[in-house]
């Protein structure tokens, strides 16, 4: 499939902001199952030095410096991708989960996509004792990795309510579970969460979905926003598998890649630091349409 | 063990070592070491009385030398708790210990470089992945990097035990930014003081040289054009901010915040009052992850964005490197052995605590099978919401169900955990009056890169238990410090703790004043004078309490009403509280903006801030103001009274400290201007209320009063006074230290002293200010002081102060 994605994001402050300094993380990531034909971003009022970047996970950046007073911080970003993604098949033969994680923790690479870097607590998702006992339940000894990761996909979404009011993107996994809502953030971090509290590697993706479904096909929850997923590590033979607890589905075609991390921290959309007193607004629009 | 049974140690009778330690005075036989004889000898020629006697001033000395240190869960500063009794280390000894922390800093180093660069030690097997990618202190950013300058690690420090049988251990690496070193030459200082002639005698290394090579090595990583190393901490609410504020004077280091740094097109600068300024040399006492908003933790208030992208580009250097805490890790310590082969091919000089990391499925069964004799602690440090709450415990200490909980993570998540082998500290003696006792310590020892090698400080920071139980975990609260003495093994030559005089550059300016500093001085000096107004108010409230003759109490309510408009007491009906409560009530408020109390408050939080910047005896006055005007009142007019009178002789003897005592810089021209500024507005409102053309003779003596001018107009005048003369010696006399005039004058010519700025606009806008507030009085005469023209200079003096805070202390984003 190939998608046109519009992303608008506005900002405005009620007191002049002097001076702000941003980081933008908004290019979808090539992979082989994505590619990137165009990408455009334009900034205001503009800054005067654009620093392109790459982070350790492999995500682009931009990062600058707006120097002059303003009270509208606008970013807009348009890309043009091909997705090629089929997802995985659910019952081809995986390993045993406990054998995941023990070569997780063992493993001799600590490159950005080795499982050692995703076993841990990160900035937002915390290790939680009761996440890891819901998470258990789905993992009983020696079950295959893949059937237990599409069981506690499937429980999240049963489980929890979708609640854009509830949280938001400072919650953790530790309150969006306690309340059992939130948004895809919430849906993903507890997952994650629960995954790592059992010692296993899980990842954050940052995406969109297609703003309108297919003829047919139902609108899929987080399709007006910035969407969220889950990457679980399932062994060196089968690698990196993404699973999507907001709409209990392993994503395709309908999912375009944007960043990938340790939770939301890593790939947040926007960074800023800005001298400003008062209240700020933000708007954002997400628009992704398929051109084919 | 028996008691000592030394015949030359009578001062010691009753000192018994610990049971199943290593004691660093007495032998197994109860013999006094040899190192320690000369220095027991001494103490017996002093006597235990006097020992005592000088002890007691050593809390003082370390205040002197402004030691301080902020526990985080108080608000008040403490004196560093020292004991007066040096731990004595002998030469033979010294020589092992040195040895081993630089060949303990060539292998952090060398690890960091791998671990941050080409990654060998993982992909070999050596080290597993999840031991390095566990670290919160792993920061991403930095991966792939070498430092600017070569080097991660500046400055490292090392705790070490000593173990029964007298072998020393190495117990934690401290990579991040250590502590400690400044306290040891607090202690160090208070001690010399307390003991001169025996440290003197017994040929104790001094540590000048140590620290001047440590400047030296910084200074020569910054290029000549910046303005100088300067010491980055997280600001006054840290433990140790007192030692960051101590270490930057030491060492003549400008002491910066966050907040004063800007990144600008990639280069690091100063903010300033005199613009930006270019630095590229940080020494880091702010945890790395801290440092920068963008890149780092986005919830830091403490760094400055742009700062990582900086140290990548190499246009700042940091000492230490953001992210060296990455090898102070628990779960590396099992590695290290194999590590020093791996890299240095060598043995490990200084053994370190025998470590079991969990995530491994041998070593946790290791830990398991030997759980009770063990310490379990968290593999990393704890602070990113792991499961381990605790810190380190005694394994056999747990309770059932801590012990069933961490089994039971320990089988989920081994890596989380490390067992570590429990280690028994040996013993050393301390005072009381009494006599001496002994108490389990550890010693930290620092280190520092040089050009081409490493140098350690002969000497360190001994923290002593406050109980008798060796085991080193039950050091992790509590206790005191302690001074190491490094005995040298023949003669040593003099070193003065400042710089020698050859080595020492003539400098007038240290340095640049950065925005943060000058805003701090200056609402220093306008807090300050802002108190003594309303001490003034208070104390001639206070004297009219209880007078019934009309025109006093017409006097006494508009005083009070004066008192209302400040903000320092509540505002309610005038016959509902008497003058001596209301004058009361401001003497106790804690919640009135405008209240004495507060006002002082707020002065010595503006003085914590730039604690580098004012003497010990200056914080001093401040925080003994402020402790006077915390204390409870009994609620008495006298008591009031005196309360307000002894305030305003604290102020007086502070403003003629500031006077006598500090040099003419622009930080003292900017407490001036503070002060100024705030004197002219109290006088201009005292006269408003007291001073305009009806006021009556009870009103004008207050306005005399207030303006502490009594015994000038009546040498002038021997009449009773009359509206114009007083007004003209509150307003317009320029010899009248209070009056407005003078302090316009004064403020004409403090601006001289300012930095040059390139915001012309700005600076013409000040000097206008200053102009117009001359220009008004001269176009007045005595005889038409109105309630207008009162407006009008107190509305000019508030627009001298928003030009200058508008040219001095605002953030200008424009680029230099």
């Amino acid at each position: 499939m190939k998608y046109r994605i519009r992303m608008i994001s506005s900002t405005h402050y009620d007191t002049s902001a002097p001076l702000g300094s941003h980081v933008l993380r908004l290019k979808p990531r090539e992979s082989a199952a994505q590619r990137v034909t165009s990408f455009a971003i334009e900034i205001e009022p503009p800054p005067a030095d654009v620093i392109e970047g790459v982070d350790f996970f492999g995500n682009a950046t931009q990062t600058f410096t707006i120097e002059k007073p303003h009270d509208v911080f606008v970013f807009r970003a348009i890309a043009e991708v091909e997705t090629t993604a089929a997802p995985p098949a659910l019952d081809a033969p995986s390993p045993a989960w406990e054998t995941v994680r023990a070569r997780a923790w063992a493993d001799a690479d600590n490159s950005p996509w080795s499982p050692a870097q995703f076993l841990f607590p990160s900035r937002i998702v915390s290790l939680d004792d009761d996440i890891t006992a819901y998470a258990a339940v789905s993992f009983p000894p020696g079950r295959p990795i893949v059937a237990a990761l599409d069981e506690l996909m499937r429980r999240i979404h049963a489980d929890f309510i979708y609640d854009v009011d509830a949280t938001d993107v400072t919650t953790t996994p530790t309150a969006a579970f306690a309340a059992r809502r939130g948004v895809c953030q919430d849906f993903a971090q507890v997952m994650i969460a629960g995954l790592r509290g059992l010692g296993l590697p899980a990842a954050y993706v940052s995406g969109f979905l297609r703003t309108m479904p297919p003829p047919g096909k139902p609108r899929l929850e987080g399709a007006d926003a910035t969407h969220a997923w889950v990457s679980a590590w399932c062994g060196p033979d089968l690698g990196w598998i993404d699973l999507d607890p907001t709409n209990a589905m392993l994503p395709g075609n309908s999912h375009i890649t944007i960043g990938a991390g340790r939770d939301y921290a890593d790939v947040a959309p926007e960074i800023g630091v800005i001298v400003t007193y008062g209240k700020q607004a933000l708007e954002v629009a997400v628009d992704v349409t398929p051109l084919d | 063990m028996s008691h000592v049974a030394d015949p030359v140690a009578s001062i010691l009778a009753g000192y018994r070592p610990l049971a199943g330690g290593y004691d660093e005075l007495v032998d197994a036989a109860g013999r006094v070491r040899p190192h320690w004889r000369p220095f027991v000898e001494a103490l017996e020629q002093v006597g235990l009385p006097e020992l005592n006697r000088r002890a007691d001033g050593i809390a003082r000395r370390l205040r002197e030398s402004g030691v301080y240190y902020r526990a985080y869960d108080r608000d008040a500063d403490q004196a560093w708790p020292l004991s007066a009794t040096p731990v004595l280390i002998s030469a033979e000894d010294w020589r092992i210990i040195e040895a081993g922390v630089i060949q303990r800093a060539r292998l952090m180093e060398a690890a960091l470089t791998d671990f941050y660069g080409p990654r060998n030690l993982v992909a070999n097997g050596d080290v597993p992945a999840a031991i390095i990618t566990g670290s919160p202190d792993f920061l991403r950013p930095m991966a792939g990097r070498t430092p600017a300058g070569g080097r991660h690690l500046s400055f490292y420090g090392v705790d070490l035990g000593r173990a029964p049988d007298g072998r020393w251990w190495v117990l934690n690496d401290r990579t991040q930014a250590p502590s400690g070193a400044g306290y040891a030459l607090g202690n160090r200082i208070a001690l010399a003081r307390t003991l001169p002639e025996t440290m003197h005698d017994l040929d104790v290394q001094r540590l000048a040289g140590f620290f001047q090579t440590f400047r030296a090595t910084l200074t020569a990583r910054s290029a000549p054009d910046s303005a100088g190393v300067c010491l980055l901490t997280p600001g006054p609410y840290n433990e140790t901010y007192y030692e960051h504020a101590y270490l930057a004077r030491y060492l003549g280091f400008l002491l910066v915040e966050g907040e004063d740094l800007a990144v600008r097109n990639g280069a690091v600068f100063l903010r300033t009052v005199a613009g930006l300024k270019k630095i590229d040399m940080l020494l880091r006492r702010l945890d790395a992850d801290f440092a920068d908003p963008l890149e780092l933790n986005p919830s830091s208030q403490l760094g400055a964005p742009g700062l990582a992208h900086a140290a990548r580009t190499g246009a700042v250097s940091f000492a230490n490197a953001l992210g060296s805490g990455l090898v102070e890790s628990r779960a590396l310590m099992s590695f290290w052995p194999k590590l020093s082969q791996r890299l240095l091919g060598e043995d490990l000089l200084l053994p370190n605590i025998a470590t079991w990391w969990c995530g491994d499925d041998a070593a946790r069964d290791v830990v398991r099978a030997r759980f009770d004799d063990l310490a379990i602690a968290p593999a990393f440090t704890n602070e990113r919401g792991g499961l381990f709450s605790f810190g380190a415990a005694q394994a056999a200490a747990l309770s059932p169900q801590d012990r069933a909980a961490v089994l039971a993570r320990m089988e989920r998540r081994g890596g989380d955990f490390v067992g570590q082998e429990l280690v028994t500290l040996s013993s050393t003696p301390v005072m009381s009056p009494e006599g001496f006792e002994p108490r389990p310590f550890q010693l930290r020892v620092f280190v520092a890169a040089t050009q081409d090698g490493w140098v350690v400080m002969p000497g360190g920071f001994c923290r002593v238990s406050s109980r008798n139980d060796p085991l080193a975990i039950s050091m992790q609260r509590g206790g005191m410090s302690a001074d190491a003495w490094v005995l040298a093994d023949g003669p040593l030559v003099y070193r003065s703790l400042l710089p020698s005089a050859n080595a020492l550059e003539i400098r007038r300016a240290i340095g640049a004043l950065t925005t943060r500093t000058a805003e701090n001085m200056f609402w220093l000096g306008r807090y300050l004078e802002r108190a003594d107004a309303c001490l003034r108010l208070v104390r001639a409230l206070a004297t009219r309490a209880g007078e019934r003759d009309p025109e006093a109490v017409d006097v006494a309510e508009r005083l009070c009403s004066l008192l209302e408009t400040w903000g320092a007491i509540a505002d309610i009906e005038q016959d509902e509280r008497s003058a001596g409560e209301a004058a009361a009530e401001a003497m106790q408020a804690t919640d009135m903006f405008g209240a004495p109390p507060v006002l002082v408050r707020r002065a010595l939080h503006a003085a914590s801030a730039i604690r580098d910047m004012l003497s010990p005896d200056a914080w001093r006055m401040i925080k003994g103001l402020d402790r006077q005007l915390s204390e409870p009142l009994d609620g008495a007019v006298a008591d009031t009274l005196d309360r307000a009178e002894r305030g305003l002789r604290e102020l007086a003897a502070f403003a003629g400290y500031a006077h006598e005592n500090m040099t003419r810089s622009t930080g003292w021209a900017i407490l001036e201007i503070g002060r100024r500024v705030e004197r002219g507005l109290a006088v201009a409102r005292y006269t408003a209320n007291f001073g305009v053309s009806d006021a009556g003779p009870a009103a004008l003596d207050a306005l005399l009063e207030l303006g502490d001018s009594q015994i000038t107009y009546a040498r002038r005048y021997f009449v009773t006074a009359s509206p114009a003369a007083v007004a003209d010696l509150l307003i317009f006399d320029e010899d009248n230290p209070r009056s407005c005039a003078f302090q316009a004058r004064h403020l004409r010519d403090l601006l001289d002293q300012l930095p040059e700025s390139a915001h012309a606009d700005a600076v013409h806008a000040l000097r206008r200010s200053v102009v117009l507030l001359e220009a008004a009085m001269a176009s007045h005469s005595p005889g038409d002081v109105d309630a207008a023209f009162m407006t009008s200079l107190d509305a000019a003096f508030l627009h001298v102060a928003s030009s200058f805070a508008e040219l001095y202390l605002a953030d200008h984003p424009d680029a230099p």
